[in-house]
């Protein structure tokens, strides 16, 4: 095989440079497909209307288990995926807000739907406090102090008589009929996650975001670069409670009762973990995907394999296969290989 | 214009920089110099408040700014690149232009990423490095050369009154060597004061108006190039005593 040398126009190679050059700055304010969490919205506000032709709740009930999912996954990705900071105690804030809103509900009988916003509230000033602590150190010692923060309150919400101790306390059921008792809390969780959505895109797209990404990227650069970085960072942490505290106070009611060993498990934490890796960490979309995929896995599983530890493995196997293909998650591979489609960039 | 007086940092016994004190006036270059491990790029640590100082006082135009937070002191006017160019992967170089750019208060930071005027601000200053044409490339495909480039837009992005410039010229070629010159003085004329780390000493020469010589945490010398140049405590430094077993 002969080698060819070929002459290389210096003409040539500045078309190309500059034909590189406008794709970058194309893509770089490349408009989005809107349309699509638009449509996919709308077919979901109008998915309860089949409850008219049949009991179709089991649908109703994964939709709106994934909604809840997405919520809390795209809330933990403000801190995990943007700043780059994991954590797995956020099932904390998951039982803040549940206990919290179900509390009110209990004794004063305050719907969790009404109360859910003041739920994150405070899930948020919880966290804001707890962040100030443990945001100190990153890395590994960060993860670990997470799962500190997950133990303490665990062993304190197992003891706390007030609020039911380790058995809990049960909610109130609501008088519909069983066709509709699920549709009002569908519709919490489904306008709480395009809320969520809608809130990372901003956040994503605002100075914090910009500055998170920079601390997630090089702490000491941010730092020198001018932001805030301790603020910003705590400031993660608390907006990524709020979300998570919202879901919790809407799925206690959802359940109708509260206990420790539902909420405050390392799974719930984990969960988020797994989908916003399996979707793209710090992407807008990525959240959102993992939690269909896992949820949707998850299910197939159960159902195929029956309940037994067999559908675990099966899980494990197609999340590890996952990332083999996608290491960078889902959104965030095929982004970086730019076969990302048009519908699927939210970001 | 910025004053170090006895500043201190010491790890466990090792006396990393060492009651050094030294002053940059107003619009002028001074460089910083000394054998390896000599604490300069210590020194410019603790000016940044990267590490913490152990004792002594920086001044930055008549204000105490050593326990303020790095942030504060970027704020303040006071800019500073690293060694090993630190930027930002999977960032575009304009992001990390503009992530210099302060945000006022809680409503900047909620106000957009990127402003038309921030962009503006950020493609003059890419424009008078000569480096536009990577705007919307992503951090981590520069090659070492751009990443000098890019950190030295960073810096101007932030409107400092002075700039620490640790080796800006480690590792480049000639050619950019002298573009990355040409740029330092441009800066200098426009009012810039510049401190400078660097090794190479013929451009130490050719830049600045004053030299000031570290060798193990201490400051030995300074004074104009010339002095700096002839001085035998700064042969000795950099020769490591070889004059003296001449002498001998």
């Amino acid at each position: 095989m002969a080698l060819s040398f070929q002459n290389t126009n210096a003409d040539d190679l500045l078309a190309a440079r500059r034909a590189h050059n406008e794709r970058l700055a194309r893509r770089a304010d490349q408009k989005r497909a809107t349309w699509f969490p638009v449509a996919l919205l709308l077919v979901l506000a109008a998915l309860p209307l089949v409850q008219l032709t049949g009991n179709y709740n089991y649908v109703l009930h994964l939709v709106l288990f994934t909604a809840s999912y997405v919520v809390m996954a795209s809330g933990w990705n403000i801190l995990g995926g943007f700043a780059g900071y994991v954590s797995l105690g956020h099932a904390v804030f998951f039982a803040i807000g549940g206990y919290f809103s179900g509390m009110l509900l209990a004794r004063l009988g305050i719907s969790t739907i009404l109360t859910a916003p003041l739920a994150g509230l405070v899930a948020a000033i919880v966290g804001y406090l707890v962040g100030l602590i443990t945001l100190k150190v990153r890395g590994p010692s960060f993860i670990i102090s997470s799962i500190a923060l997950l133990m303490i309150v665990r062993i304190l919400f197992d003891h706390w008589t007030f609020i039911g101790g380790a058995n809990g306390l049960s909610l109130p059921i609501n008088d519909l009929s069983v066709l509709w008792a699920k549709v009002p809390y569908y519709y919490a969780f489904i306008a709480m996650a395009a809320f969520t959505v809608w809130a990372t895109y901003r956040i994503k797209h605002s100075k914090f975001g910009l500055g998170l990404r920079a601390i997630s990227k090089d702490e000491i650069k941010a730092e020198s670069a001018g932001i805030n970085t301790r603020f910003y960072k705590v400031l993660a942490f608390a907006s990524s409670a709020f979300f998570v505290g919202m879901s919790g106070a809407v799925w206690g009611e959802y359940l109708t009762y509260l206990r420790p060993n539902i909420f405050l498990i390392i799974l719930v934490s984990a969960n988020l973990v797994l989908m916003c890796i399996l979707g793209g960490k710090g992407t807008i979309a990525g959240p959102v995907i993992g939690a269909i995929l896992i949820v949707a896995i998850n299910e197939l599983f159960v159902a195929t394999m029956g309940a037994s530890e067999i559908n675990i493995l099966g899980t494990g196997l197609v999340m590890a296969i996952g990332l083999m293909f996608f290491p960078l998650g889902v959104i965030g591979t095929l982004a970086r290989k730019d076969k990302l489609p048009r519908f699927l960039n939210w970001d | 214009m910025l004053e170090v007086r006895n500043l201190c940092k010491h790890y466990g016994g090792i006396k990393a920089v060492d009651a050094a004190t030294f002053k940059v006036e107003q619009g002028s270059i001074t460089a910083l110099i000394g054998p390896n491990g000599a604490g300069k790029t210590t020194a410019f640590n603790c000016i940044s408040r990267t590490v913490v100082p152990t004792s002594g006082e920086v001044w930055l135009d008549g204000q105490r700014i050593d326990h303020l937070r790095p942030h504060k002191i970027t704020s303040k006017g006071l800019s500073r690149t690293f060694q090993i160019s630190r930027n930002l992967a999977d960032m575009t170089v304009l992001e990390n232009v503009i992530v210099q750019s302060r945000a006022e208060g809680i409503r900047g930071l909620f106000s957009p990423a990127v402003s038309p005027r921030e962009k503006d601000k950020a493609m003059a200053i890419l424009d008078f490095l000569g480096i536009t044409r990577i705007a919307y490339e992503d951090g981590h495909n520069l090659s070492y050369g751009q990443k000098k480039l890019m950190d030295l837009a960073a810096l101007l992005m932030s409107d400092p009154k002075i700039i620490l410039l640790d080796e800006p010229a480690g590792g480049v070629n000639p050619s950019l060597l002298e573009e990355i010159v040409g740029h330092i003085l441009a800066l200098n004329a426009k009012g810039l004061t510049v401190l400078i780390v660097e090794h190479n000493m013929d451009l130490i020469m050719r830049l600045s108006h004053k030299v000031v010589v570290m060798a193990q945490g201490r400051v030995i010398c300074q004074g104009t190039p010339e002095i700096v140049r002839k001085d035998r405590d700064v042969l000795d430094a950099y020769l490591g005593g070889v004059l003296e077993a001449e002498a001998a």
